[in-house]
């Protein structure tokens, strides 16, 4: 006779270890990697803090972050003092204490003084290429989602775009070198030695000269942009097509153009969100050292870069500093030693720091944002 | 559509009858904002070409002016000439790796004595200066200011004496007493302390001991050394020769370049006073040809000469390598015996060829533009701004590329996609709700500060971790280069971690659901549904995911340049797995050092725009298969 009961598997099910097993792998494959980031912080955190932060009101060393980058003299005094002063200090102290002897002095470059050069370079870079980014990334996103049908243009458009997002940043790079600081037309009355092409204007001596625009910040902001453009786009149009198609039909069909319908019915519901994942876009931008290298950023500088221009429209065509690239000298060009330790460490925190502001910024306003906007 | 719906044209505005019309203009606006994307692309395409291409001929000619002034025929000499050398590195390494071997304990007690002396010395080298500066300055030996530096030298003496390397080798005595002499040395002494001195005596007299039965294995590397001295006499004599030659050959071409600039600006100069001064100039600088025939004669002279010397350290060098004992004791000895052993065929039958590459080779022979892009594509050596002779040869750049690839690949796919699938088939919502922002957090980090990171800290760390003597049966610990392929493999893979993560997780939660519920309903378990069903299905994306990983990976620049080693090397693959461990160059990498040093227009800066032309061609090749598999999965 046939017992019911037996029909019932006892116990564990089978192959319920190797369930566990394959779980708990997988697990602890994910939660390595959730350590490794927590480690990595914590390093930065460990070594960076204690050069930005003090003990005493107000909590924050504001040398660090808006004195300008100088030369780092370290020497002893007859009397076994340590010193360790920024170039302009040491000069101070010579002339205080002349006819002093000096012991073992060392120099050691980009470690003494602030960081607020790099950190100002890597603002108007940022500034200056998400302008000219989300500019012509929202136009474009615009054209794709409201006016686009399905054409042999847009085909390519898009594959242009899926293309450029791939493209590697040094090879931004080398395209921004060989476009913006050696070729884009500019205009002046001496064309230099290696234009490629100078057209006369007739309007006094002036020529259209395609000479470029040197190692500038116009030349990296457009680099950046160019760099950029299929990120802002992409994130754009998503946004453009979160808006429901019935915000459009209902003004279509009360008569308003197809303009008029983008501008007071598509565009304001967008833009919280093209802004928010632009956000992400500025990360990416500020992070970037490699399209910068010949286009953009230069390892010392003693001007801030407002200062000591001849015409306030210089400031797009001189170098900047900028975080990313001083970072790489710090860490590349110049022996680790304790001395530089406090410019390394302290201005990979406050950078590490300004980069996660941004995405975690980023972050809670996208979920704020999808909680807010239900259609 | 049908006339009736739009007003008559009188009625319009003047451009709206030709067409135009306000709403229409905006359109192309727009339109012309999303063309830019391809005009972009375009332009990237054009101006790497154009920057690039202008490489192959001006290579060819430096090719040329190579052969044309001799230089080629003395490389056949060069070259065996190197892999002799070569080889006897390489016995030598081995014969010193077998008495190091032999005599283990030795060297690392001594080693570690003198890793403690210095350490101590590096502390306290500063305070102790200033002791012995004061006092040859002429300070009174008693002042006061002499015991304030004593007694600051005497803390910064205790600090360090408390902060010293580990010492695993040496006995507890040992070691006491070893400090003991450090606490009690003198500011100004200067011997080192008796017990680093006793070690390395007895380090020494291992060595000889070790050194005796090893004998005759030392005279035989011995001959094999002084065999090549006659033609390293050789080769250097004809270097003098042919780098004069090649030098007017180039000269020569400057000239005429300048000649052709100056004939340019005169034919564009206005004034005609200029014009007559500058086409004056350019008569001047018409170069003279340089006489390559007389050295060349000189050169072709010593053809015999040069076929009988190889043909003999052919004969010397087989006799001398056939006496190498079979096997040494020490398993690193044995590896580098047997590379020895492998490299010996090679080096004779390139000794044996080479009188018949010498009488064969003509300094006439055409350089077609084919051996330029040869030599390009699978030249080995990278070398550029020496004195001798620049090659762009991309193997070494595109090897180093791969294998660190290779190496975050290995790392990042299992991580990325195993914690992919766990996230999505397994995880609570509140762990995804943590581990999500933590791996998009990864994905924020800048390039450069995982690079600072890895080339301050971790590299640091593994290399003393390579040098522990449980981890000793790693192949290539322990590592030589704290900057290596694996430090930046490692670096890569956490990089390119929340990329795969990211998109595989968006190839699993793109499965139909019915999926998972009819598997469910015929009763597989849950492993059996993700593994069987689910995966199987999203296996296009994933794969797309890795290929987008790899793609982030080749072209990542500043973490392969802060941390890669940057040697312009194939590496050495006698080494097996550990030939991972050893620093390389990358595609990259190369374009970021060079390009802010080389000459505008120089051939050198033409050769990193095709390198770019290189990488921009892999990765969008990689892109397009990726997107293949994308357009591939279910919905």
């Amino acid at each position: 006779m046939l017992n019911p009961q037996s029909l019932i598997r006892k116990g564990l099910p089978k192959g319920h270890f190797k369930d566990r097993l394959v779980r708990v792998l997988l697990g602890a494959t994910t939660y390595f990697i959730v350590l490794i980031a927590a480690l990595l912080f914590a390093k930065i955190i460990k070594d960076g803090a204690p050069v930005l932060f003090t003990s005493q009101a107000p909590y924050v060393d504001l040398g660090f972050l808006l004195d300008k980058n100088q030369t780092l003299h370290v020497f002893d005094d007859a009397q076994g003092v340590r010193h360790q002063l920024p170039a302009s200090a040491y000069n101070d102290y010579l002339k205080q204490h002349e006819g002093a002897p000096i012991y073992n002095p060392q120099t050691f470059s980009y470690s003494g003084g602030g960081i607020v050069g790099p950190i100002v370079g890597t603002a108007l870079l940022t500034i200056g290429s998400m302008i000219l980014a989300l500019f012509f990334g929202v136009c474009a996103a615009i054209y794709l989602s409201e006016y686009a049908k399905q054409n042999p243009f847009i085909h390519a458009v898009r594959l242009a775009i899926l293309n450029l997002a791939g493209i590697p940043s040094i090879v931004f790079g080398l395209f921004g070198f060989a476009v913006f600081v050696l070729a884009v037309p500019v205009i002046t009355s001496t064309p230099s030695d290696r234009s490629l092409l100078t057209l006369p204007l007739f309007i006094g001596d002036y020529m259209l000269s395609f000479q470029g625009w040197n190692s500038s910040l116009m030349a990296g902001c457009a680099t950046l942009a160019c760099m950029i453009l299929p990120v802002i786009i992409t994130a754009s149009e998503e946004s453009l097509r979160a808006v429901p198609q019935g915000f459009r039909d209902a003004s279509l069909a009360m008569g308003a153009t197809r303009w008029q319908t983008i501008r007071k019915c598509v565009l304001p519901f967008s833009l919280p969100g093209i802004l928010t994942s632009s956000l992400l876009a500025i990360t990416r931008v500020a992070g970037e050292t490699a399209p910068i290298m010949f286009t953009a950023a230069v390892a010392a500088k003693d001007d801030l870069p407002w200062e000591s221009l001849a015409h306030p429209f210089d400031l797009l065509s001189s170098q900047v500093q900028a975080l990313p690239y001083h970072i790489y000298t710090l860490a590349a060009r110049i022996p680790a030693s304790e001395y530089t330790r406090r410019a390394q460490y302290g201005s990979v925190f406050v950078f590490l720091i300004l980069v996660m502001a941004l995405s975690l910024g980023s972050m809670v306003l996208r979920a704020k944002l999808r909680a807010k906007l239900k259609w | 559509m049908p006339p009736e719906e739009s007003p008559s044209p009188q009625n319009q505005h003047c451009f709206q009858r030709r067409g135009f019309s306000y709403d229409r203009a905006i359109k192309y606006f727009f339109a012309s904002n999303a063309g830019l994307t391809i005009v972009i692309l375009l332009l990237i395409i054009v101006f790497l070409l154009k920057e690039g291409l202008g490489f192959f001929p001006g290579y060819r000619r430096e090719l040329e002016i190579y052969r044309i002034a001799g230089l080629e025929f003395v490389d056949i000499s060069r070259r065996n000439l190197t892999a002799h050398e070569q080889l006897s590195s390489v016995l030598n390494r081995a014969y010193f790796a077998e008495i190091n071997g032999q005599c283990a304990r030795e060297l690392k007690r001594t080693r570690e004595a003198s890793a403690v002396f210095n350490s101590f010395s590096d502390q306290t080298s500063a305070t102790r200066d200033l002791i012995v500066n004061n006092q040859n300055s002429g300070l009174d030996p008693n002042s006061e200011m002499l015991a304030a530096l004593r007694k600051n030298h005497a803390i910064q003496k205790e600090k360090a004496l408390t902060s010293l390397p580990a010492t695993p080798h040496l006995t507890a005595a040992e070691r006491e007493q070893l400090l003991a002499s450090i606490r009690t040395r003198d500011a100004t002494a200067t011997d080192d302390p008796p017990l680093v001195t006793t070690l390395a005596q007895q380090y020494a007299a291992a060595q000889q001991q070790c050194a005796k039965p090893l004998a005759e294995l030392r005279t035989v590397i011995d001959s094999f050394e002084a065999a090549g001295a006659d033609l390293s006499t050789l080769v250097t004599e004809m270097t003098d020769a042919v780098t004069s030659t090649k030098e007017a050959l180039q000269n020569a071409d400057l000239l005429e370049q300048n000649r052709k600039s100056l004939l340019a600006a005169a034919a564009n100069a206005k004034d005609p006073t200029e014009r007559r001064k500058l086409l004056a100039d350019a008569h001047a600088s018409l170069a003279e040809k340089p006489d390559i025939e007389g050295p060349m004669r000189a050169l072709m002279r010593r053809q015999p000469d040069c076929s009988a010397t190889h043909t003999a350290l052919r004969h010397a060098c087989a006799d001398i390598l056939a006496r190498l004992p079979p096997s040494l004791s020490q398993s690193d000895a044995n590896r580098l015996l047997r590379a020895a052993n492998k490299a010996t065929p090679l080096l004779l039958d390139s000794l044996g060829q080479a009188p018949q590459q010498i009488t064969q080779w003509r300094h006439d022979k055409p350089v077609p533009l084919s051996d330029a892009i040869r030599s390009f594509l699978t030249g080995k050596d990278w070398v550029t701004g020496g004195a001798w002779q620049d090659f762009y040869g991309i193997l070494p750049l595109l090897i180093g590329s791969l294998m660190i690839s290779f190496v975050a690949l290995c790392l990042a796919i299992p991580a990325g996609v195993g914690a992919a699938i766990y996230i999505n088939q397994f995880a609570s919502p509140t762990e995804q709700s943590v581990v999500k922002p933590v791996i998009e957090f990864i994905a924020a980090i800048p390039s450069v500060v995982l690079g600072f990171i890895g080339i301050l800290i971790f590299g640091t760390v593994l290399r003393d971790l390579s040098q522990l003597d449980a981890l000793a049966w790693v192949p290539g610990f322990p590592i030589e280069e704290r900057l290596n392929m694996f430090t930046a493999g490692c670096l890569l893979a956490l990089m390119s971690i929340p990329t795969i993560f990211s998109l595989a997780e968006d190839a699993l939660n793109n499965v139909p659901s019915a999926y998972a519920e009819a598997s469910d309903a015929l009763g597989a378990s849950r492993i059996q549904t993700s593994f069987r069903v689910i995966i199987p299905a999203a296996f296009s994306g994933i794969l797309a995911a890795v290929l987008l990983g790899l793609g982030r990976v080749i072209g990542e620049t500043m973490v392969v340049l802060l941390v890669a080693g940057n040697r312009i090397k194939i590496p050495d693959f006698s080494a097996g797995l550990g030939s991972f461990f050893q620093p390389s160059h990358t595609l990259t990498g190369i374009i970021a050092q060079e390009l802010g040093e080389v000459p505008l227009g120089s051939v050198h800066y033409r050769a990193l725009f095709v390198v770019g032309i290189l990488l921009f061609g892999i990765v969008l090749g990689i892109n397009v298969t990726a997107h293949k598999f994308v357009s591939r999965t279910p919905n």
